[in-house]
């Protein structure tokens, strides 16, 4: 295989892991480099191949059987109610040892009576100085994002065609949001809805990334001003704002930040 | 029925993906699915112990360690049975892992064209373990480097590169089992 130097890199090139230099560097060698961009393109059909075969579907009635596993174990090792372990005769000796568990159990009551006193006093000390402006806002995107995926389908107008898209949102929000389809990224767009965030109408776009699904929300700024990406996480999920022609644009997904930091350069 | 508890809430949406990781690493769908019901256990037992780090890492980490386990004594076992019924390609549940391909085409099925399909699925049965493990994680469940690493229990430096060369050997059989198959079919 030809040049040896850079073919080990070029993996974690297609997955965009290599630090911002390093990247940068690669990218320029590739543009002179014919074999490096064969190869970074058959990584990539490779890396596709295998991600197109999707996750083995799980067994019929695993999932099933996995809850009542669960709870029955949480029966038996939960309260006292524990009568089938414990045969009758044998309940008295027994019953002492019963007693540091209850005090272990209320001490655990305690601690966690203290950390709800704690958690709440924060929550209202955080209200009352501020940032909530932000915080309210993050948690109603990742509620949108969340409650979308719980619906049967993220989208009301199904299509990965930015010219269907783009007039479906006319008359329905007071702006155009930006829309492309992204499927040579890797980022196919599955279709568009609309849904509310902190009371008012927004836009949502709804992008696939794997087997991640990310909504981007779109809604006009107040002011004319552009703001570049910034990224927040909120259980776990990433949120990327930022405004661009009048338009801020949120994306939530619990997708790596990498990969939903590419959007607004692709958008 | 109870509700959920809170390991209930964190883990079964996990369950998908739990069975993935066990099948690949298990190559055989009865051997996973016992290795998911007895992850998921230990997991619930060992609750206590979790710490609020990231759930899934953790979770998946349970999977891995549970299926490394059975794979272990299924290889013992392997060898103490007698020879005959160590028929070549055949594992002892009488499936045979060159029949990995799924029974029965999906929808992506017709996209890709089911020959392809299967081939992908038998290149990938076929790396070897450490390779499959990160590809698997990687390109089906599209996790990052550092995840996978905390999975694995290596460093991300160790991913970078086992991905990488499992995605070459990956690259060389499909070239080799596609190039032959073509030619079979001309």
């Amino acid at each position: 295989m030809p040049c040896n130097q850079h073919s080990h890199l070029l993996s974690a090139y297609i997955d965009g892991e290599l630090p911002d230099s390093e990247h940068e560097a690669l990218t320029q060698h590739i543009i002179g480099c014919s074999d490096c961009a064969a190869l970074a393109e058959e990584l990539r059909e490779t890396s596709s191949m295998v991600s197109g075969l999707g996750r083995e579907p799980l067994p019929v009635g695993l999932s099933h059987r996995l809850r009542r596993t669960l709870a029955q174990t949480q029966d038996r090792s939960g309260t006292i109610g524990t009568q089938e372990r414990v045969a009758p005769g044998k309940l008295s000796p027994s019953a002492g040892a019963y007693r540091p568990w209850i005090r272990a159990g209320l001490l655990k009551h305690a601690a966690v009576f203290f950390i709800a006193c704690l958690l709440s006093s924060l929550a209202t000390w955080s209200v009352l100085t501020g940032s909530t402006k932000d915080n309210l806002l993050a948690q109603d995107l990742l509620s949108a994002h969340l409650r979308s995926l719980l619906q049967d389908s993220p989208i009301q107008v199904a299509s990965s065609d930015a010219h269907t898209v783009k007039p479906w949102f006319a008359g329905k929000v007071d702006f155009s949001p930006e829309v492309r389809d992204l499927v040579a990224q890797g980022y196919p767009l599955l279709g568009g809805r609309l849904d509310t965030i902190a009371g008012r109408r927004v836009g949502a776009l709804v992008y696939k990334r794997r087997l991640h699904i990310i909504n981007v929300f779109a809604w006009t700024s107040g002011d004319g001003s552009e703001v570049s990406p910034a990224l927040s996480t909120r259980n776990g999920y990433n949120i990327l704002k930022w405004t661009r022609g009048g338009v801020t644009y949120a994306a939530v997904s619990d997708v790596e930040s990498s990969e939903l930091q590419r959007l607004p350069d692709l958008l | 029925m109870q509700p959920p508890s809170r390991f209930e809430q964190l883990a079964l949406p996990h369950q998908e993906a739990a069975f993935n990781l066990a099948y690949w690493l298990l190559r055989s769908r009865a051997d996973a699915e016992d290795a998911v019901q007895e992850a998921f256990l230990r997991a619930f037992r060992a609750f206590d112990s979790f710490r609020g780090e990231e759930f899934r890492p953790w979770l998946f980490a349970i999977v891995r360690n549970v299926s490394y386990r059975m794979l272990n004594s299924r290889q013992r076992a392997a060898n103490v049975i007698s020879l005959d019924a160590a028929l070549p390609g055949h594992d002892h549940e009488g499936g045979s892992y060159l029949n990995i391909a799924a029974d029965e085409p999906s929808a992506e099925d017709v996209m890709m064209g089911e020959v392809d399909r299967d081939l992908v699925r038998l290149a990938l049965a076929e790396l070897p373990a450490a390779f499959r493990e990160v590809v698997v994680l990687r390109e089906i469940e599209g996790l990052g480097y550092r995840e996978i690493a905390e999975i694995t229990g290596t460093v991300v430096g160790t991913v970078m590169s086992r991905l990488s060369r499992g995605r070459m050997l990956l690259r060389q059989t499909l070239a080799r089992k596609i190039g032959k198959d073509r030619s079979h079919a001309v």
